[in-house]
């Protein structure tokens, strides 16, 4: 196992020498740069942007700014946003609270959701209420977020009043109190509805598969002949190796968490990395870009290691060696 | 038993349900959300205004009376920067942000002339000016402000450290040129008489010396130690900004709200309001949240006003804005190097067909299209609100006249010779105009671009549109890209109304690479102090003159000039706008 692990994580090392290349050259690859358009004489002057570019380095070399760039990222500098005048680390400490924050909560909805509804509808296979299930999840997959955001806001904020449509926190609040952890709670909750709801319905079904083959199986039989009950079948035979598949999701849900959801993030401007990442592709923020670019690549790597690892706990039977 | 998951689900969403109702009700008590039926004397509106300050007895009438205290919520729809120091920020959100809080040595009128704030001043030749400071005005931490926090400001901009865009607005200084460089260690030009009077020699007299001078003191008490280097990251700019301004800066979640609290020691009076809370939404909420009252006021997209007019609860102010939008022609190529254009282009060098070009556009059915009727025509590069805009009877209109079109591209040669519908150019060859427009998520874009090129079309010019990405398109024609012919685009002019670094023929960003003498003489004699003295009318004869020669040649249609629109929500009292935008927030207040 442990050279397993080892082996894995060896492997990813060219992984992110790729991933940096190609985080480099995408961004570069974006017409313009970080002060196109920013073209207003009111403001400033061609000689001042002149200035900029050449302090910053984009006159120099390519392959030089790759090299600066790498080197400085291994050494744990990922730079100053172009946008937002303050280093990238800074940005990312101040907007990743938010967004763990959100998709731990997604993740809680979806696990609700699809437990509850995935462990029914493998349990009544083919009835009314099953279909239902089905219907209504396919539905949700097929929403685009940004249309599921907008109709929220448009029906839980505005029309019905109940959660805020905007922000990630009470102002007026202190901090620290349980008033703020309730506000933050409650200004998480419908983008964490949202992105939990559309992650849902891949859990359930592949659930409600998993128990459905599950139940034929030969091992369901024999507990069935011994008269072991009907629920302590489902709930502790099955469902544990049925949990088996939904473990290796469980990586890519890391990444999840802290990728935010761009667009959900977007609309509610619920100000975490996800919003970060949109505002800095149009503002042409390289060094926020491409930090963001590498580490949410990263975590896609981790995530893929812990599933696979998790999976050989979980399951004793395919576990490599 | 059978049912236990299920059941289990139910249980669920109901507590679910339980939980949101719960914070509903602790949030937006009595609210009675607008279904579209609401009716204005419901009082809905005002039901979330959580003040509890003491009202003064005026309870029943909502005169114009100003009251005491409230809470306003003022929402801006995009992101902030967070650059919360005025010699350092670069968007106009952050400045709408700081205009809560800060206060400049001087103002503008509703003509954008400068009058006197925190300071008043003198001047004889144009070349020096003593600055005499109001005395006793407190920083919001009660240091009292001196020359010496203006001169700091000053130094700050001119240091050789400094990040940020505004060096250009102290280097006309005397000295301050030397000190960028790190050769001297003070302006020279800069004298300092008593704590409240202050003497500013420029490098030489100009009329425009004071309004482009820096005019927003930094606290030199606060910074001190701080190196200029720092001073971008620092806490002072980012979160805990202070000013002289009719509101303190309270708490800051960065990127998402700002509270203000009431300045009561504000030298021109205390705030009526006790707190604004600033709030940071997606324009996609805009509508919404007025309508609901959520936020009081909020800037709103012209393509949103007819939304929000006929809302029972909010105003739609409007106020005349200072940007206009235009379609350009490439009439040269610019070396930057030489600064100034090298090559001419022919295509469009012919008057007629550029007349023709404008005559061809029906600008009021354009705007009332894309623009939904806040905006007006315009004939010339200066927005009609502008002091130095020409009268509309010196400028020669445009108006939409087909056929007018077709006769001066008749004159002018361009006739259909091959019986294709389009016509050739004077040589017979195919004759297409390339028009350019940028490209952003927003889709009225297209249409619009799409809807000149149309009208082209009609008058026989064969019209191609290019969509160009946004962030590529304004590099394409700075570099004057083969591709650029014909390019729409927009400026907008400040309070300094010098247009020189847009229409000289020796800068950057004289897009259409328009050369002419005149008008270069027109504008430099327009800043000359050894022509114009002090003389604003004189002033203002030579850019009449010179925006009539631009309205003749036409190296632009200028198409329309844009009004700013605010939504206002009628709880709201004391809010006047102008050109120069909105008056002191010192004196908002909220109806009882």
């Amino acid at each position: 196992m442990l050279k397993y692990a080892l082996r894995r994580i060896l492997g990813m090392i060219p992984m992110l020498l790729l991933i940096s290349i190609v985080a480099f050259f995408l961004a570069l690859a974006m017409p313009g740069d970080s002060f196109s358009g920013e073209i207003d004489p009111n403001n400033t002057d061609p000689e001042y942007i002149e200035e900029m570019r050449e302090k910053l380095g984009y006159n120099d070399p390519i392959h030089e700014q790759y090299f600066r760039w790498v080197s400085n990222f291994v050494q744990g500098d990922f730079g100053k946003s172009t946008k937002y005048q303050i280093p990238v680390k800074d940005l990312i400490l101040q907007r990743l609270p938010n967004t763990v924050m959100l998709g731990v909560m997604a993740m809680f909805f979806t696990y609700i959701f699809a437990f509850s509804m995935g462990i029914y509808a493998g349990r009544h296979p083919h009835t009314k209420m099953d279909h239902f299930i089905g219907g209504f999840n396919y539905f949700l997959l097929a929403i685009p977020s940004y249309i599921a955001g907008v109709f929220a806001i448009y029906f839980f904020s505005f029309q019905l009043g109940w959660v805020p449509f905007s922000g990630s926190v009470d102002i007026a609040v202190e901090s620290g109190t349980l008033d703020y952890w309730l506000s933050r709670f409650y200004h998480a909750l419908m983008p964490s509805l949202i992105l939990g709801a559309l992650g849902t319905a891949t859990y359930t079904q592949f659930l409600r598969n998993d128990i459905i083959d599950n139940s034929q199986k030969d091992y369901v039989r024999t507990a069935r002949a011994k008269g072991t009950a009907d629920s302590k079948i489902y709930n502790s035979h099955i469902l544990r190796n049925s949990i088996i598949p939904i473990v290796t999701f469980l990586g890519f849900d890391i990444v999840q968490i802290v990728n935010g959801a761009l667009i959900t993030e977007a609309i509610f401007t619920y100000p975490g990395l996800g919003q970060l990442f949109l505002t800095s592709v149009n503002a042409q923020d390289y060094p926020t870009l491409m930090t963001l670019f590498v580490m949410f690549s990263f975590l896609v790597l981790l995530g893929n290691l812990i599933a696979d690892l998790l999976y050989g706990i979980v399951d004793p039977r395919i576990r490599v060696d | 038993m059978k049912n236990k998951s299920f059941l289990w689900l139910m249980a669920m969403v109901l507590m679910l349900s339980l939980f949101l109702a719960a914070c509903n009700s602790e949030q937006t008590e009595g609210e009675t959300p607008g279904d579209g039926e609401k009716t204005s004397d419901n009082g809905g509106s005002d039901s979330d205004d959580s003040s509890d300050s003491g009202s003064d007895g005026s309870d029943d009438q909502a005169s114009d009376e100003p009251t005491q205290g409230g809470t306003l919520t003022y929402a801006i729809d995009s992101e902030p920067e967070g650059i919360l120091n005025m010699a350092f920020y670069g968007t106009a959100t952050d400045a709408e942000i700081m205009g809560f809080m800060v206060d400049g040595l001087y103002t503008f009128d509703e003509n954008l002339k400068a009058e006197p704030n925190l300071a008043t001043w003198e001047t004889e030749d144009n070349k020096t000016f003593t600055f005499k400071f109001e005395e006793g005005v407190k920083w919001h931490n009660g240091d009292e402000l001196i020359v010496d926090d203006w001169i700091f400001a000053l130094e700050t901009l001119a240091h050789p450290d400094y990040e940020g865009p505004r060096y250009a607005n102290v280097k006309t200084i005397e000295g301050a040129a030397a000190f960028h460089e790190g050769e001297a260690d003070s302006i020279s030009g800069i004298e300092k008489i008593s704590d409240y009077e202050v003497k500013v020699t420029f490098d030489k007299a100009r009329v425009n010396n004071l309004v482009n001078v820096w005019s927003y003191p930094m606290n030199k008490k606060r910074w001190e130690g701080v190196p200029v280097k720092d001073m971008l990251g620092h806490e002072f700019t980012r979160t805990k900004p202070i000013g002289t301004g009719p509101f303190k800066m309270g708490k800051v979640v960065p990127g998402e709200s700002y509270e203000f609290i009431a300045n009561e020691d504000y030298w021109k009076g205390a705030p009526n309001l006790d707190k604004i809370i600033v709030k940071v939404i997606d324009n996609k909420t805009v509508v919404g949240a007025l309508q609901n009252g959520d936020v009081d006021m909020v800037p709103v997209h012209p393509t949103l006003g007819k939304q929000v007019e006929k809302m029972e609860n909010v105003d739609l102010v409007t106020y005349p804005g200072l940007s206009y939008y235009y379609v350009g022609f490439k009439l040269g190529v610019f070396d930057n190097e030489q600064k100034k254009v090298v090559e001419e282009k022919e295509k469009y060098a012919n008057l007629k067909l550029r007349q023709a070009m404008y005559h061809a556009i029906n600008r009021e059915e354009w705007i009332e299209a894309f623009f939904q009727g806040y905006g007006s025509k315009v004939n010339g590069p200066v927005p009609s609100a502008h002091w130095i805009s020409a009268d509309e009877s010196e400028l020669k209109d445009y108006p939409y006249d087909p056929e007018k079109a077709k006769n001066l591209l008749d004159e002018a040669g361009y006739v259909d010779t091959n019986g294709d519908g389009f016509r050739e150019d004077p040589n017979g060859d195919e004759f297409v105009v390339k028009f350019s427009h940028y490209a952003s998520s927003n889709p009225t874009f297209e249409s619009r671009a799409k809807a000149l090129t149309q009208y082209w079309n009609q008058v026989g010019l064969q019209t191609e549109l290019q969509m160009i990405e946004a962030s590529l398109y304004y590099d394409k024609i700075e570099k004057d890209s083969d591709d650029i012919e014909v390019f729409y685009g927009g400026w907008s002019t400040g309070a300094d109304p010098d247009p020189s670094a847009l229409w000289k023929s020796d800068m950057l960003w004289n897009f259409p690479r328009w050369v002419n003498e005149e008008s270069d003489k027109l504008l430099e004699d327009a800043i000359d102090i050894e022509v114009v003295g002090t003389d604003s009318a004189k002033r203002k004869k030579l850019y009449s003159e010179w925006q009539q020669i631009v309205n003749q040649e036409l190296p632009m249609l200028f198409i329309t000039e844009l009004q700013e629109t605010q939504g206002v929500n009628k709880r709201v009292g004391g809010v006047e706008y102008d050109v120069s935008g909105s008056n002191n927030p010192n004196e908002w207040f909220i109806k009882q």
